[in-house]
């Protein structure tokens, strides 16, 4: 299929076929494309194809500048992942108009960046020297606990041996003296190390200490209460303060080896008092100095996240335009000899003026000397498919193109889609105190429209926001089918009339067998009310409800079949109309159309035909009488003929069309064959275009055989469809019977006990199963079927969903992307 | 007879809905046609639905049974 040629048959209507696309070719010079591009991508009507596509991103002509935007990109996400661990937030975009410039950005992002760099790197520094300290000041506090109570024991001992040594004689125990005596010229000189280790790292370290030094150490330990954060790691650890004494400069080197190894920090200590707490005095100013110098430097970068969040949200924005402009810049072509860039790309037809006013903009606002062209090339591809959709109309459209994008100017099924999707959502789902809820909740999304489409809101939030005039149709129709069901929260009504039923007797002493019978005129408007609870209630409504389903869905398709000839009427094809739509129309009609007709008359005149009977024995025994079951006279004849005509409309669709599509195509190119033969220098090409029929392939095979699946598709299809329909009474039912659980075995139970807490707490569990599971899982569960049967049933009569949608450049999306 | 009245209650109904329609959004040939088709899809389903159920019940061939309890 080429360009549209269609129109003229029907009078045009919104919505209904795709907009009118053509493709267009884009001529503009150098110095005007950065600002044609920006001016378009505000427009927002135009598709560009990539030009270069076999080109790599490297070869492309803007590389470089995506480069820029790339490294100005990372800049920004750096400063936001500062600025959120900050607990800075950007301030929002208030003022659009101003225009900033790129370079200047570029420097300033430069720049801040390196300040900040510098800045976090100088807060690193001073927090680990700080923790350092802290670590020291606990050192000094515990390591000089342990030498003074050291200290003091040793000159406790010391007093009671010299004591001992003078109480005593020396000629008595002379060898005990030897023993005792401290010989100060034999003492050995002992080494100390102080310091930190983790707490669960200790035993090992002990341990390892021990064994390097073959036990020639000697080591304390003490434990810190609160827990300190470790300098390098900057975490929070429990750590314990050791003292290691040895001997000998070999046992200290491994020591501190083994310290390195165990992540053990060594602090500096000396032995006498003075030095100790001098030490302490001047660790303790150190820290007081750290810390203000440390809360000084917070504040500065606090300071300067906040410059830097005011004007986050215009860089960012800018950032990402430009990106998006140089990503669009790099898909044109580029003329060396003409100095200019070329670009190709679709747009609506109606849109042509408003490129036009957009390039002339251009073309003026950068100073050029040449103005840019745009020109309407022809071309055999398929344009993408462009629906003009408005607030309304968006979310129909959106569940449509779900299944399928519609092909280029084929009928639109969201036409219909947007009155029949909600009413066989309601048929499910019938119930006028239900459909009010969800009404009630639907108006408070559509009055708060403008506040919640700012905000941003969660993922289930933002798909029912996002549907929420298809809900408001539902919730319409829904009241609607509950006022016909009569059911508000399965309570019935008499609103329309009273009951058309009535005792048979005064007494009504067969109401409970035989039943009551029809005395007055029939209930005016939906269910009578007499039905709800009565025994015969099911029979009744399943009956009704079912043969509704039937009515309904060959209504429906129908409906898809008449949309199938539209697009026949405007692509203008007659095989189609002839050859697909007529056999299509007899073959569903003459029997599920003679169905519906059945049950109408059988409800119009009361007969007590079976049809179940007379639709079967019409196919197994067409020639026997119908007895019984004859619902008006010569049914015989007219079923024969129906079945012979259903009979013949299968091969009528199968076969003729193939060979008509065949003939078509040799009439179309045996014109080409004959021009050539003239050309005597081509006649090599003329071989070639015949044995490969021109450019356009034609596989007869192929044909037949998609002709084939077509007519087995639409003729099986014609039986399950129609059984498909049936879960309109299967949904409503599980509905009403849902519904009258609830409130005969909830709410009627917990008013019988007549305790105010049973009957509050009944009334909870009313709501609560009420919300759940009939205002939500069933209004999913309704939502889902109607729209398979829309998917299915209704659009596979007619639509082939195989298009593309239009995509235009614009910078609208900018503002959603990578969030 | 009801059946009848109620029917043309049903168009009139419909053609007052498509006038509303034409009355407060009038913007141009291809939108009304949309605005009428939609009216007029809408008054067809509602009828539908309400002459099924309405021909469904006027030869019954159940009736109701009432059931034991009160």
């Amino acid at each position: 299929m080429a360009e549209s040629h269609g129109g003229g048959c029907c009078p045009p209507m919104d919505l209904m076929r795709s907009e009118p696309m053509q493709l267009v070719q884009v001529i503009v010079p150098m110095e005007s494309a950065h600002l044609t591009v920006s001016y378009l991508g505000d427009l927002g009507l135009l598709q560009f194809k990539d030009l270069n596509s076999e080109k790599s991103p490297f070869q492309r002509t803007y590389a470089a500048q995506i480069k820029r935007c790339g490294e100005m990109a990372r800049k920004i996400r750096f400063f936001k992942d500062q600025m959120s661990k900050a607990g800075v937030s950007p301030k929002l975009i208030l003022e659009k108009g101003i225009d900033i410039d790129f370079d200047d950005v570029e420097v300033k992002l430069d720049e801040l960046e390196s300040e900040l760099v510098e800045i976090n790197a100088n807060n690193d520094k001073l927090q680990r020297s700080y923790n350092e300290l802290v670590e020291y000041k606990l050192l000094l506090d515990k390591a000089g606990e342990f030498f003074a109570s050291a200290h003091r024991s040793a000159t406790a001992q010391q007093s009671e041996i010299e004591s001992q040594q003078e109480g005593e004689d020396t000629l008595e125990s002379p060898l005990l003296q030897e023993d005792k005596s401290i010989d100060a010229t034999k003492q050995v000189k002992l080494g100390f190390l102080t310091g930190l280790v983790p707490r669960e790292k200790s035993m090992v370290f002990e341990r390892i200490l021990f064994r390097a030094t073959r036990g020639n150490i000697f080591i304390r330990q003490s434990v810190i209460e609160e827990s300190v954060v470790d300098p390098n790691s900057g975490e929070k650890a429990e750590k314990n303060v050791f003292v290691v004494f040895y001997s000998g400069e070999r046992a200290k080197s491994k020591i501190l080896k083994i310290c390195e190894a165990f992540g053990a920090n060594r602090y500096p200590f000396s032995e006498e008092l003075g030095r100790q707490s001098q030490m302490m005095t001047e660790v303790s100013g150190r820290l007081a100095e750290l810390k203000t110098t440390i809360s000084a430097g917070l504040d500065q970068r606090n300071i300067l996240l906040e410059t830097i969040g005011d004007q986050f949200e215009q860089w960012n924005h800018k950032v990402r335009k430009e990106k998006a402009i140089y990503h669009t810049l790099n898909m044109l072509s580029l003329d060396v000899t003409k100095k200019c860039l070329v670009g190709e790309g679709w747009s609506p037809v109606f849109a042509a003026t408003q490129i036009q006013d957009a390039l002339q903009r251009a073309a003026v606002d950068s100073n050029s000397q040449v103005g840019s062209i745009l020109q309407v090339l022809r071309t055999k591809e398929m344009p993408p498919t462009f629906f003009r959709t408005n607030k309304f109309t968006t979310a129909f459209q959106e569940i449509v193109d779900a299944y399928g994008v519609a092909k280029y100017q084929e009928a639109n099924p969201t036409v219909f889609t947007i009155v029949t999707f909600p009413f066989l959502f309601a048929v499910m789902f019938g119930d006028w105190g239900h459909g009010i809820c969800i009404l009630l909740a639907t108006m408070y999304l559509i009055l708060r429209e403008k506040k919640f489409s700012s905000q941003k809101l969660g993922d289930i939030m933002e798909m029912a926001f996002g549907g929420r005039y298809v809900i408001f149709m539902m919730s319409l129709f829904s009241i609607y089918t509950g006022l016909i069901y009569n059911e508000f929260f399965s309570i019935p009504y008499p609103l329309f009339a009273s009951s058309a039923y009535d005792c048979r007797d005064t007494a009504c002493s067969e109401a409970t067998t035989i039943g009551l019978i029809k005395t007055r005129d029939t209930y005016p408007f939906g269910v009578d009310p007499v039905w709800h609870g009565t025994r015969s209630e099911l029979p009744f409504l399943n009956s009704l409800k079912m043969k509704m389903s039937i009515l309904l869905g060959v209504a429906q398709m129908n409906l898809g079949i008449m949309m199938s000839f539209f697009n026949a009427k405007f692509f203008k094809s007659a095989v189609n109309i002839w050859f697909q739509f007529v056999p299509q129309m007899i073959f569903l009609n003459c029997l599920f159309g003679y169905l519906s007709v059945l049950i109408i008359i059988k409800w119009c005149t009361g007969s007590q035909a079976d049809l179940y009977h007379v639709m079967i024995y019409m196919f197994l025994s067409p020639m026997d009488d119908l007895g019984e079951n004859q619902l008006f006279p010569n049914q015989k004849i007219v079923q024969l003929t129906f079945l012979f005509l259903a009979l013949v409309s299968v091969p009528w669709m199968l076969l003729p069309k193939p060979f008509i599509l065949k003939k078509q195509h040799e009439a179309r190119h045996e014109g080409q064959a004959y021009a050539q033969l003239d050309e005597t220098d081509e006649s090599l090409q003329v071989e070639t275009n015949g044995g490969g029929h021109g450019h356009e392939e034609f596989e007869f095979s192929e044909i037949f055989v998609h002709q084939l699946i077509h007519t087995i598709e639409f003729v099986l299809g014609a039986v399950s469809n129609t059984a498909s329909y049936l879960r309109l009474w299967a949904l409503s039912l599980a509905h009403s019977e849902l519904s009258s659980v609830f409130y005969e075995k909830v709410l009627l139970m917990a008013w019988g006990f007549n305790n105010i807490f049973i009957l509050i707490i009944g009334i909870l569990v009313f709501i609560f199963a009420t919300v759940g599971v009939l205002l939500v899982m069933e209004t999913l569960s309704a939502f889902l079927h109607a729209l398979r049967l829309h998917w299915v049933e209704y659009q596979n009569k007619f639509y082939e969903g195989d298009g593309y949608k239009f995509a235009p450049f614009t910078f609208t999306l900018v503002g959603n992307e990578d969030e | 007879m009801g059946f009848l009245v109620t029917t043309l209650i049903f168009i009139v109904v419909g053609i007052i809905a498509a006038l509303c329609a034409r009355i407060c959004c009038n913007k141009g040939p291809s939108t009304n046609l949309l605005h009428l088709t939609l009216v007029m899809t809408a008054t067809v389903c509602c009828w539908m639905m309400w002459a099924i159920v309405y021909i469904a019940q006027m030869n019954p061939l159940i009736v109701p049974i009432l059931s034991e309890t009160e």
